[in-house]
């Protein structure tokens, strides 16, 4: 036995030394092909990259997928039919269009994530900022506070009673409730009032893409124009002396060619108070070919890819522009060609199609769906389609225009009883800019009509409609809604579901509240 | 690996004794031939000059020559599996004997995780396959070896892309997460990629199913293990081996879609004017031939074995397959008086393959297009519309393209090389107490290059010719030692493990695409002619990684009397992908067994053990530095008038991040009946496991961004498994054995996802899988709902047609609208059953054996169907027509009830009859056997689809396991193959 015992002791002790030398039990990890952040803010240029990255969650804004179905695809402007077997997706596109939306809708999702993942980023910048405590990091904070209060002014819009999220460090589990209508709306303000006077007051060139001071102007003029519905209050002195600051300050113009706004090169639009600027290769997510255009118009662009054959505008709303409106040119209708002049013919047209195989954009949707005809629809073609176009056009995007401002400065005269004056004038450069005669007296139908041909496909229809008063309205394909509660979106399931103290928004089924 | 019993000690006597046996000299000489009544010359065994160290051992023919020193009379022979025998030499020069079969000693050797134990010891569920029992015919891939042979153990591929792998799931689903697969162990390499052997190399494989078996592997046993032996080299005269076959697979079921007339009949689609079977354009008969040759044998102190194995293998879709080259070195050396070995297995292995480029880029879409494809179109046509596209017939449809145009204008290839070694030591410094160390590295390289034509209407439309290359390297190194020591108290015999592993993993990878060329000549061979990647629109990446798994690992085997069996072990392990504080983990495990047949004499049962067992393995999530803050490139941002690279968070850390962990119970029986002739084993399993890893949806704020790895949840699968094999017939001229197993897959719930505690919620329920385009968006096919089973397919319930030929689905709730509320289960995608029944006889020189497999009770989403079984969808493809397939259907397609199959089969999956061609003595040849082996001869099912295989997860969706049950449209037709084969040995 005493050999047995032996043995185990120089057993043991060959395993010990094996067990307690330092590296044997070495788990550090080794980063290769990404940085933590004690190797990162070392230098300016890595300052400046980490603040872009509260930007580039813009890059959503022009896809197919978030806000812009949200405010467009629920209004009179734009469908997306079912198309035999295509885009059904469930009945979502079509409930968008009927106001029959539900918490489950990927849009609905796809719009929420888009704005708190912006939001999220600039909370996590201004902490890391201000920890870091770096010279001239108040300005990057003021940018990104004004950054922050715009995403939450899409969020306001859109589903009203959010949660003011508005620090980084907060605990693991911190599950934030919804915050009212009001408070967000209250939020916006101040943090706007705050940091405007921080931000640059430069146009164009550095500032180019990023939130000068002017643009936390066309956050407020827009705020405050839908104070009313956000609070139940309309604000239209503050409204007016917001679209004024901007105008007064005579830094933008209207461009002498409505289309120079859409062109690929557009980024010295003098319109521009805001703009995405996305380009094919360095910023990329502006995908409105694929969205709109058949699949057989890869061949009229020489595409990269090819479209969806998805969205498209209402025969009504095409119908309200004059012929000699240049504007109407933001349609594809008629007879498509190829780039090389050849007339393209879609073997898939439907036996009831009238026009046949030869493809042809007609403003007529013969129905929603199912059996909506493939060539249904007049396209979206208000943004330059350059020959060879990937999926990511180069067209840069407006957020805020400044023909918008106009618009919005003669509502609010309107509003304020101004029928004939200056309002009118206003409104009447723009339809002397498209061609068309001018007014002579404005009326409120006038008005969102106006606003419908110049601002078409510009993420401002649903809100120009609720504001009008003419959400709940019937139109093609939609009946009267029953209920105003779809005036804002449902909270979304995802979201309901990873918090549980957000509150369900009035009328819609799942989760709590509602 | 079933060897015999004490090979050890008989080799290392027999060598002992020849090391002595040279000092002896100048006596007599004598020789013999050591015989059994069943297998003839006896070679290997042992001839001892009793109460002396002089010996030798017997020759392939079974002789032996022996000199005797003076004064010695009694020889001993003695050999593994045969009764000792002492025979006096009484003057003699000439010994012969025949040697008699020992049934008692008959035990077999089972690997377990460091280590062998006797099967009789074993006290945890352990299935062994040895290399006689494996599937045969064309057989590429080792998993295929043991498709439908261990019961609990699932290996699927639905489809025959010879370029793709299996999926192996063993007793359900034990994790949400990447490591769902078995843990691959080769001659004692843990975490090996099976690809590394070829499947004419591998003596026996073991799969260790319930936790306490795997538990000594600690983090990636949760899977279950499969341990492979390879061939290795005996001592005696060189043998050379041949195996090798040729055989020839073709289409077998195809997806039922309209002829050209049916199509013209239906009166809706265009007619094209001619008739094509796309199937038959897109499919070959594949060739494939196969060589194995192996050299072995080696003396006392070196054994080896030295194999290479040829693979040149067509696949049923034209112009797919791969060449394949591997070869192996197995060394062993022994000296120090047998105290020392030394082992070194090699293998390297260089495959090339077309028709896949990397895991997704593959043709399976030309299996898609021809089954939607016109059947009236063209193959090409001259007319000048189609010369863009090369000249094939093209339409501009979504979604579609010309099957035949993609394989053969495209050019989808890569090269894999693997290496391999391995060297061990193993001494003994005192008997019983062994230590051993071993070394290994693995590096795996995959190079794939893709190039789509200028004329490509499918990938690269408009690119003007697009070249992609990849490459990927994978590289682990392996440091283990361990220590053994075996003692006999009495009638307690002791076995003592302790052991340490240090394993380190590196993955890296290179990637480049970019399109624009001027002419097509180059293929993917000279990116630098690419105009896209001056243009910016060419695409660059790279990626390292690494992670480390450290294990401290003991384990103590009790057998008192041989009846009563005591098993314990403990692993600690830690993991680099685990935040500080969470790194290390324990996993223990306790197994124990009685032989009641020792304790209970009952007539007819020769055996009877019964035993449980219960461990504890963990699992590690899928990617590392989950646990750390990270900041990667995220786009760029436009600054002062030009765009530079903007910096976010690459995931949300996730500090906390900790071990999952899957407790595993298991009882079983093993019982021997009738002499032998009966013998089974039944297990019933039950595990659970928590602290699942899942990526759960997070709010943001605060976090950074929608989805973090978290521990979440628990999961739940039982199962009942029964093995029996019986020898029904066994005479001299014909035997006839047959063997059952079967797994009754009692659960595999889905218990919870959520964390109330922390806050973390999945809700309930998800809809997942979306069915997708055309049209089909949002269109969720599963339910994954907690407290339920995994793998309910939803949806609404189908209720016949209206009048004009609408759909009508059931109004579930009776609130007279259709919505979402009227959706329910209409299909479970996992299976209840599953069955093998192999069949083995013997008659002379001839052999037969045949295999059924089948899955019983699961269902598919024929989502083929539920795209395309609609007569309307003929206005742009083709309408698949089963026998569901109703022409008053007139609405768009969507998916419901009707699409949901039932997918039980029952198939003849192998069928070898072999014959051994009796050779007379003093031939070079010592064995010639030809088979003719079939694969797949009928399967029989209800399925309309093409392949009723069970989808344990949504292949278009990273194999969400949570999703089983979905019928892709990336499914390869099913084929059947039949192989003829020679061995020879020499």
């Amino acid at each position: 036995m005493k050999k047995t015992f032996l043995i185990i002791k120089v057993f043991l002790t060959g395993l010990l030394v094996v067990v307690f030398s330092q590296a044997c039990t070495d788990l550090d990890e080794e980063i290769y092909s990404e940085v933590t952040p004690d190797q990162f803010f070392q230098t300016e240029a890595e300052f400046i990259s980490a603040l872009g990255n509260a930007y580039t969650q813009l890059n959503g804004y022009g896809g197919s997928g978030n806000i812009f179905p949200l405010q467009e695809v629920s209004s009179d402007e734009m469908v997306v039919p079912t198309r035999g077997q295509d885009w059904d997706d469930g009945g979502h596109w079509r409930r968008l269009h009927q106001h029959t939306y539900t918490y489950e809708d990927p849009n609905i999702n796809g719009g929420w994530t888009f704005c708190y993942g912006g939001i999220s980023t600039c909370n996590r910048l201004i902490f890391q900022f201000n920890e870091l405590g770096v010279e001239g990091a108040e300005e990057f904070i003021a940018e990104l506070r004004a950054l922050r209060a715009m995403y939450y002014y899409w969020l306001v819009d859109l589903y009203g009673n959010v949660p003011l999220v508005t620090e980084f460090d907060v605990p693991a589990d911190f599950a934030p409730a919804n915050n009212t209508r009001q408070e967000v709306y209250n939020f916006i303000e101040q943090e706007l009032m705050d940091t405007k006077d921080l931000l640059t007051k430069e146009v164009g060139g550095a500032a180019y893409g990023r939130v000068n001071y002017y643009t936390a102007w066309a956050v407020l003029a827009k705020l405050y124009l839908n104070a009313g519905v956000y609070t139940g209050t309309p604000q239209w002195d503050k409204a007016l002396a917001a679209c004024d600051t901007i105008i007064l300050s005579e830094e933008y113009s209207l461009a002498p060619d409505y289309f120079d706004n859409f062109v690929a090169d557009n980024a010295s639009s003098p319109e521009f108070i805001f703009a995405i600027p996305y380009d094919e290769v360095f910023q990329q997510g502006f995908n409105l070919p694929m969205m709109t255009l058949h699949y057989l118009s890869q061949n009229t662009y020489n595409l990269q890819a090819q479209p969806w054959n998805g969205f498209c505008s209402l025969q009504e709303f095409y119908e309200s522009y004059e012929d000699t409106d240049v504007r109407k040119q933001s349609f594809l209708v008629g007879p498509q060609f190829s780039s090389s002049g050849e007339r393209l013919t879609d073997s898939g047209a439907e036996a009831g199609d009238p026009d046949g195989p030869p493809l042809t954009f007609t403003p007529e949707i013969n129905e929603l769906g199912p059996q909506a005809f493939r060539q249904a629809g007049a396209r979206i073609g208000k943004w330059e389609f350059e020959l060879g176009a990937t999926s990511n056009l180069n067209n840069d995007l407006a957020v805020f225009r400044y023909a918008d401002i106009l618009l919005m400065k003669a509502e609010i005269l309107f509003r304020q009883g101004d029928a004939g004056g200056e309002s009118l004038r206003l409104v009447n450069l723009l339809r002397e800019r498209a061609g068309v005669a001018p007014f002579t007296v404005l009326t409120e139908e006038d008005l969102l009509a106006e606003r419908g041909r110049e601002m078409f496909a510009e993420h401002t229809r649903r809100s120009d409609l609720i504001r009008f008063g003419k959400y709940n309205d019937a139109w093609q394909f939609k009946t009267v809604d029953p209920s105003p509660h779809v005036n804002i979106f449902p909270i979304p399931r995802p979201q309901i579901e990873s918090n549980r103290n957000l509150t369900q928004n009035p009328g819609y089924a799942g989760g709590t509240g509602g | 690996m079933r060897i015999f019993t004490k090979i050890k000690y008989v080799l290392s006597v027999t060598f002992a004794v020849l090391f002595v046996g040279v000092l002896y000299a100048q006596d007599g000489t004598v020789s013999g031939t050591v015989t059994s009544a069943e297998e003839g010359p006896l070679p290997g065994v042992n001839v001892l000059v009793k109460g002396t160290t002089t010996g030798t051992v017997t020759d392939l023919d079974g002789n032996y020559r022996l000199t005797v020193p003076e004064g010695s009379d009694i020889l001993v022979f003695s050999s593994i599996g045969y009764i000792n025998q002492e025979v006096s030499i009484n003057g003699r020069t000439t010994v012969d004997v025949e040697l008699v079969t020992d049934v008692q000693s008959l035990s077999e050797v089972v690997v377990v995780g460091y280590g062998t134990q006797e099967k009789k010891e074993i006290t945890s569920a352990v299935a062994s396959i040895s290399s006689e029992e494996f599937n045969k015919g064309n057989v590429n891939d080792a998993n295929q070896l043991l498709q439908g042979k261990v019961a609990g153990l699932i290996v699927s591929k639905p489809g025959a892309d010879p370029n793709r792998g299996f999926n192996v799931r063993l007793r359900g689903l034990s994790t949400l997460g990447a490591n769902s697969q078995p843990l691959v162990i080769i001659d004692g390499v843990v975490g090996a990629d099976l690809n590394t052997v070829d499947p004419n190399d591998i003596a026996s494989m073991d799969i260790l199913k319930d936790g306490s078996a795997a538990a000594i592997y600690g983090s990636r046993g949760s899977s279950g293990v499969i341990l492979v032996t390879t061939k290795s080299g005996k001592a005696g005269q060189a043998t050379v081996d041949y195996n090798g076959y040729v055989s020839s697979e073709n289409t077998a079921r195809v997806a039922k879609v309209m002829t050209a007339e049916e199509f013209k009949a239906l009166g809706i689609g265009t007619d094209l004017g001619t008739s094509t079977n796309w199937f038959d354009e897109i499919t070959q008969n594949a060739v494939s031939q196969v060589h194995n040759v192996a050299l072995s044998g080696g003396s006392e102190q070196t054994t080896y074995r030295a194999s290479l194995n040829y693979r040149d293998i067509q696949g049923v879709a034209i112009g797919t397959g791969f060449e394949q080259l591997n070869a192996r070195l197995n060394l062993t050396q022994r000296a120090l008086n047998d105290r020392l070995s030394l082992t070194l297995n090699l293998s390297g292995t260089v495959k090339d393959a077309q028709g896949l480029y990397d895991d997704n880029a593959g043709f399976e879409d030309a299996f898609r297009y021809a089954t939607i494809f016109n059947p009236t179109a063209p193959i090409r046509s001259d007319a000048p519309e189609f010369d863009v596209y090369g000249g094939y017939f093209q339409q501009l449809l979504f979604d579609y393209f010309n099957p035949v145009a993609i394989i053969e204008q495209n050019e989808l290839e890569s090269q894999v090389n693997l290496i391999n070694f391995n060297v061990q030591g193993e001494y003994e410094p005192l008997d019983g107490l062994r230590f051993l160390a071993r070394y290994s590295q693995q590096r795996d390289n995959e190079t794939g290059g893709a190039y789509y034509s200028k004329f490509s209407y499918w990938i690269g439309a408009n690119r003007n010719g697009l070249a992609a290359r990849a490459e990927e390297r994978e590289f682990n190194q392996l440091f283990e030692g361990t220590g053994t020591y075996d003692r006999d108290f009495g009638n307690l015999a002791f076995t003592g493990l302790a052991g340490y592993s240090y394993q380190e993993f590196i993955d890296e990878g290179f990637f480049a695409q970019g399109g624009n060329f001027l002419t097509d000549a180059f293929g993917y061979n000279n990116l630098s002619a690419s105009l896209d990647f001056p243009n910016g629109l060419g695409g660059v990446d790279s990626y390292k990684a690494s992670y480390k798994i450290i294990g401290l690992f003991g384990r103590i085997n009790l057998n008192y009397d041989g009846t009563y069996f005591l098993s314990a072990s403990l692993r600690r392990e830690g993991s680099t992908r685990f935040g500080v504080g969470n790194q290390w983990g324990n996993f223990p495990a306790v197994s124990a067994g009685v032989t009641l047949s020792n304790l209970f004499d009952v007539a007819s049962i020769d055996n009877l053990k019964l035993r449980a067992s219960y461990g504890v393995t963990g699992n590690t999530p899928g990617s590392s530095y989950l646990s750390l803050v990270r900041l990667a490139p995220q786009g760029n941002f436009y600054y002062n008038g030009n765009y530079i690279p903007s910096y976010g968070p690459a995931s949300n850390a996730n500090p906390n991040l900790r071990w999952e962990k899957k407790a595993e119970f298991d009882v079983g029986v093993d019982f021997s009946m009738f002499g032998d002739r009966f013998t089974g084993t039944i297990d019933y399993y039950s595990r659970v496991t928590t602290d699942l890893i899942y990526p759960l949806t997070v709010p943001v704020p605060p976090n950074l961004v929608g989805t973090t790895e978290l521990n979440v949840g628990q999961l739940n699968s039982s199962g009942l498994e029964v093995i029996l094999n019986y020898a029904v017939i066994s005479n001299d001229n014909l035997t006839w054995t047959t063997g059952l197993n079967g797994t009754y897959f009692l659960e595999n719930k889905l218990v919870s996802l959520s964390d109330p505690e922390a806050g973390l919620d999945f809700g309930g329920r998800r809809l997942i899988s979306n069915l997708g385009s055309p049209g089909q968006n949002n269109t969720p096919l599963i339910e994954a709902k907690e407290g339920e089973e995994i793998g309910r397919i939803w949806g609404k319930v189908y209720d016949g047609l209206s009048e004009d030929g609408k759909w009508v689905f059931r109004d579930l709730n009776g609130d007279g609208t259709i919505d979402d509320a009227d959706e329910t289960v209409i299909g479970q995608g996992l299976p209840d059953f599953q069955i093998g029944w192999t069949n083995t006889f013997n008659y002379g020189n001839w052999d037969l054996n045949f295999f059924i497999r089948g899955m019983i009770g699961h269902d598919l989403v024929n989502t083929f169907r539920a795209f395309y079984e609609a007569k309307g969808v003929a206005t742009s493809y083709n309408v698949v027509n089963t026998k569901y397939f109703n022409p008053n259907l007139d609405d768009s397609p969507l998916f419901n009830s009707i699409h949901v199959e039932d997918a039980d089969y029952i198939k003849l999956d192998n069928a070898t009859l072999g014959y051994n061609l009796p050779l007379a003595d003093g031939t070079l040849l010592s064995r010639v056997r030809f088979y003719l082996s079939a694969q797949n001869l009928f399967t029989i099912t209800d399925y309309t689809g093409v392949d009723p295989e069970v989808r344990t997860g949504d292949s278009e969706n990273n194999d969400d396991p949570l999703a089983p049950g979905i019928d892709r449209r990336d499914t390869w037709f099913l084929t059947r193959t039949y192989t003829f084969g020679v061995n020879l040995g020499f």
